[in-house]
């Protein structure tokens, strides 16, 4: 009975968004009675989607087997925090989720602006018309309340055990609020478009909201690479995974929209471009929840297959883009300004990384075709990886470094005079070569890339540095987000040309209380145990490592085996210091009694997530203060 | 240079979206299936009742080899249709896939059995040659060759959109 009233109410919702998309769009925006109304409507149906999501995690917790999907992931043995997490381990459940985030960001820009709010009554209707595309997509192809009748399953299959991790359980929302948060600044692009009325200030209505979901795709990544990094083992943080890759592409996109916001939120320069940004990252996202959903590339994260979702995806998207591409083209004389952006100005040096931003997004798209491209022609399978991605990525982000390292200091609408910052510029470079020296002669770091990495990194770092200096010794005005963000940048260059460097790893074989040495580490295997678990059991292996210092630690690395799905995983052991992971795995047994181990030392892994995080903070902070200075 | 722009942001994502409209409706394209041919892996296990030995050469002429387990439920959900190929006398050769030989036993006395023959592969090294990344994946072989590689649940739909075809071009089964 709850699974047909949840259906019900999911149905009904459907509905009345519809009805909001036809309010707001065809009668009269700028009557107030009809700006409640549209306001009230959306809140109603929010509501009923949002009961309908509350009565499907209660069937999930209490073990309503009767619900295939349910049946199909969830366990009656799991945790009640597994319980709620298996809704998004799968596609019918996430793309759920997914609609109820589209759906709660429309209700909380709803809640805290004015219905007479420019744009607002429009934007909604946009907000309603794509939450209706998601929601026929999920009722006709992958409808999460399929029942199994007349009789359930005893137990479920249970999730998949990789996925019953605390990192993975929250990676998925947090994307997807990422991904989904960037409908506001999309719905008012359209919305600015089709009102036509230039004088509206559109950008400062969208850069809190755009920000903020810049930042849950920040933390969202990171955590998506930490968690492959540990659970998967893959023990790395990138793997230009295609799933990695379109999370990526919208976060590219995305860095150069909110640069381009500050510009034009400021002044009307580089509207187009502002307008353009917002279709396109929307559109990235779009497009990433098609290549994820379609089945079309194999990946660690691919869902389910059926036709009908590929196609229903791609045509929905395909009219959403084509259309709003081609609003876009219609108002081109609308959106140009007529105002020339000065050489060396603020604005000049964002619209250039705006374009290296153009050119790794591109790039990284032709390396998610090209495999399809090359085997509809010569019928074979190929993958495009690392090589082809670093070749293209490092030396475009040193590039940008450079122009960054140069703007700093730039003014907007003013030309820089590079001769007034000549002292820090010529010092930063100095220290900066200093320092590469140093990484050279004594970490033993020969690569040219990596070299130019780190003194690309540093230049920043150490340019930044003399900022903070002279905010604090003559109190000169400095912007503290960004500080933090491009010194963020500046660590994360340096941790991965470090991290590329100077890991290692090797296999070793070692018998039980016998031991190896590895980079002048002692690792024993003293003990295994047999551990019994609610819904596993695991051979725990208990190594004994002593470093060359003579300090001593145990890793405890587990070969599982769950009940349910009889999925035999590894968990890693890490030991973590501050500039290095000590990263340990179990094989298989041998033979002879001894055992495959894998050990790592990942230099400077924590550091890459930490810039990350950095980022995600100084969007934070911004955020804060915008809303500050608004009140 | 503003008329290049103009045009360009309309072609690009038509182009995109046109060339992934044609790549899924390609006759060869189909998610989840997989129609590169190669020789059946060879292998040594035992016949999940009796225990006797089995390797390729108890396996000939055009079968299909299903991979289930009793840990899966979609494969229950698949079971029904399974039957329904048996009884119009298309041979299935069974694979159970990592699951412990009662369980899989207990399973077939309750949900009935479609099958010739089940393989019992407990570690899943058979199906690691395979390819098979899960449960239930389902081939059509022919003397030997792998034909078709599907991932998923095997229904009506599947049968007629993915295996027919090939049945038909190598007209199997008559």
């Amino acid at each position: 009975m709850l699974i047909e009233i949840a259906q019900f109410l999911t149905i009904l919702s459907t509905g009345l968004f519809f009805l909001n998309f036809l309010f707001a769009f065809f009668f009269d925006s700028s009557d107030s009675y009809m700006a409640s109304l549209v306001s009230k409507v959306y809140t109603h149906s929010s509501l009923l989607l949002a009961t309908s999501f509350s009565i499907y995690v209660w069937l999930a917790i209490s073990d309503n087997f009767s619900v295939l999907y349910i049946a199909q992931h969830s366990n009656s043995n799991l945790p009640t925090f597994y319980k709620i997490t298996s809704i998004w381990s799968a596609h019918e459940g996430s793309m759920f989720l997914w609609i109820l985030f589209l759906v709660l960001w429309g209700a909380l820009f709803n809640f805290v602006t004015q219905n007479s709010q420019d744009l607002k009554v429009k934007s909604m209707g946009v907000i309603s018309i794509i939450i209706v595309g998601f929601l026929l997509f999920l009722l006709l192809t992958s409808n999460p309340f399929e029942t199994i009748l007349p009789i359930a399953p005893i137990n479920g299959a249970d999730i998949n055990p990789v996925l019953q991790d605390p990192a993975l359980a929250i990676h998925p929302p947090f994307l997807y609020m990422g991904y989904i948060g960037f409908v506001i600044a999309f719905a008012h692009a359209i919305a600015f478009m089709v009102e036509g009325n230039s004088s509206i200030k559109w950008e400062s209505l969208v850069r809190t909201w755009s920000i903020a979901a810049w930042v849950f795709l920040t933390i969202g990544i990171t955590l998506g690479s930490w968690w492959a990094y540990y659970e998967l083992g893959w023990g790395g943080y990138w793997f230009w995974d295609p799933v990695e890759n379109v999370a990526l592409m919208p976060w590219l996109a995305a860095t150069a929209f909110i640069h381009s916001l500050s510009v034009s939120s400021k002044s009307s320069s580089l509207r187009i471009w502002t307008i353009l940004l917002s279709i396109i990252v929307f559109s990235l996202s779009l497009f990433g929840a098609f290549i994820v959903r379609s089945g079309i590339i194999d990946s660690v994260h691919s869902f389910a297959n059926d036709p009908e979702r590929g196609l229903y995806l791609l045509t929905f998207i395909g009219i959403l883009i084509i259309g709003s591409m081609t609003l876009f083209s219609s108002r081109f004389s609308m959106l140009s300004s007529g105002s020339v952006i000065k050489t060396f100005s603020k604005e000049s040096f964002i619209s250039i990384n705006n374009i290296f931003f153009g050119v790794l997004v591109f790039s990284t798209m032709l390396g998610i075709l090209y495999p399809l491209i090359y085997e509809s022609i010569y019928e074979q399978k190929i993958s495009v990886g690392a090589p082809f991605y670093n070749a293209i990525f490092v030396p475009m982000a040193v590039i940008a470094c450079v122009f960054l390292f140069f703007s700093i200091g730039a003014k907007w609408q003013r030309k820089l005079v590079i001769s007034s910052f000549a002292n820090s510029i010529s010092l930063s470079a100095l220290v900066s070569c200093f320092l590469v020296f140093l990484v050279y002669r004594f970490l033993g770091i020969h690569g040219v890339w990596e070299l130019i990495s780190i003194f690309a990194g540093s230049i920043i770092i150490v340019r930044y540095l003399f900022v903070i200096w002279d905010y604090l010794s003559k109190k000169k005005y400095s912007n503290p987000f960004s500080i933090i963000a491009h010194i963020g940048l500046g660590v994360l260059m340096i941790s991965i040309a470090l991290n590329n460097e100077l890991s290692t790893e090797r296999a070793l074989n070692i018998k039980i209380n016998q031991s190896d040495t590895y980079q002048g580490y002692q690792i024993e295997l003293t003990d295994l145990k047999l551990v019994k678990q609610s819904n596993h059991d695991s051979i725990q292996a208990v190594f004994l490592i002593t470093d060359p210092i003579g300090n001593n630690f145990y890793l405890k690395p587990e070969k599982r085996k769950y009940f349910a799905r009889g999925q035999i995983t590894t968990e890693t052991d890490i030991h973590v210091t501050l500039l290095k992971d000590i990263y340990i795995t179990i094989g298989d047994q041998l033979e002879d009694g001894s055992w495959i181990v894998n050990i790592q030392f990942n230099y400077f892994i924590r550091w890459i997530w930490f810039s990350a995080i950095m980022m995600g903070f100084a969007g934070v902070m911004l955020i804060v203060s915008i809303n500050r200075a608004r009140r | 240079m503003k008329f290049l722009l103009r045009i360009f942001v309309i072609i690009l994502p038509i182009v995109l979206i046109s060339f992934f409209y044609l790549y899924i409706n390609d006759d060869d394209y189909y998610p989840g299936a997989d129609y590169r041919n190669y020789d059946l892996p060879q292998f040594e296990l035992t016949e999940l009742y009796s225990k006797a030995d089995i390797s390729n050469e108890d396996l000939e002429g055009a079968y299909l080899i299903n991979v289930w387990a009793s840990w899966c439920i979609t494969c229950r959900v698949e079971h029904g249709f399974l039957a329904k190929l048996s009884n119009q006398n298309i041979p299935i050769t069974g694979i159970n896939y990592k699951d412990e030989r009662e369980d899989a036993i207990k399973w077939i006395n309750k949900f009935g059995d479609p099958y010739k023959l089940i393989i019992h592969d407990y570690k899943g090294t058979f199906a690691l040659d395979m390819g098979v990344t899960g449960a239930p994946e389902t081939f059509l072989i022919n003397n030997g060759e792998v034909l078709v590689h599907y991932r998923g649940e095997v229904n009506n739909m599947i049968w007629q959109d993915v295996f027919m075809p090939v049945i038909t071009k190598y007209e199997l089964f008559k």
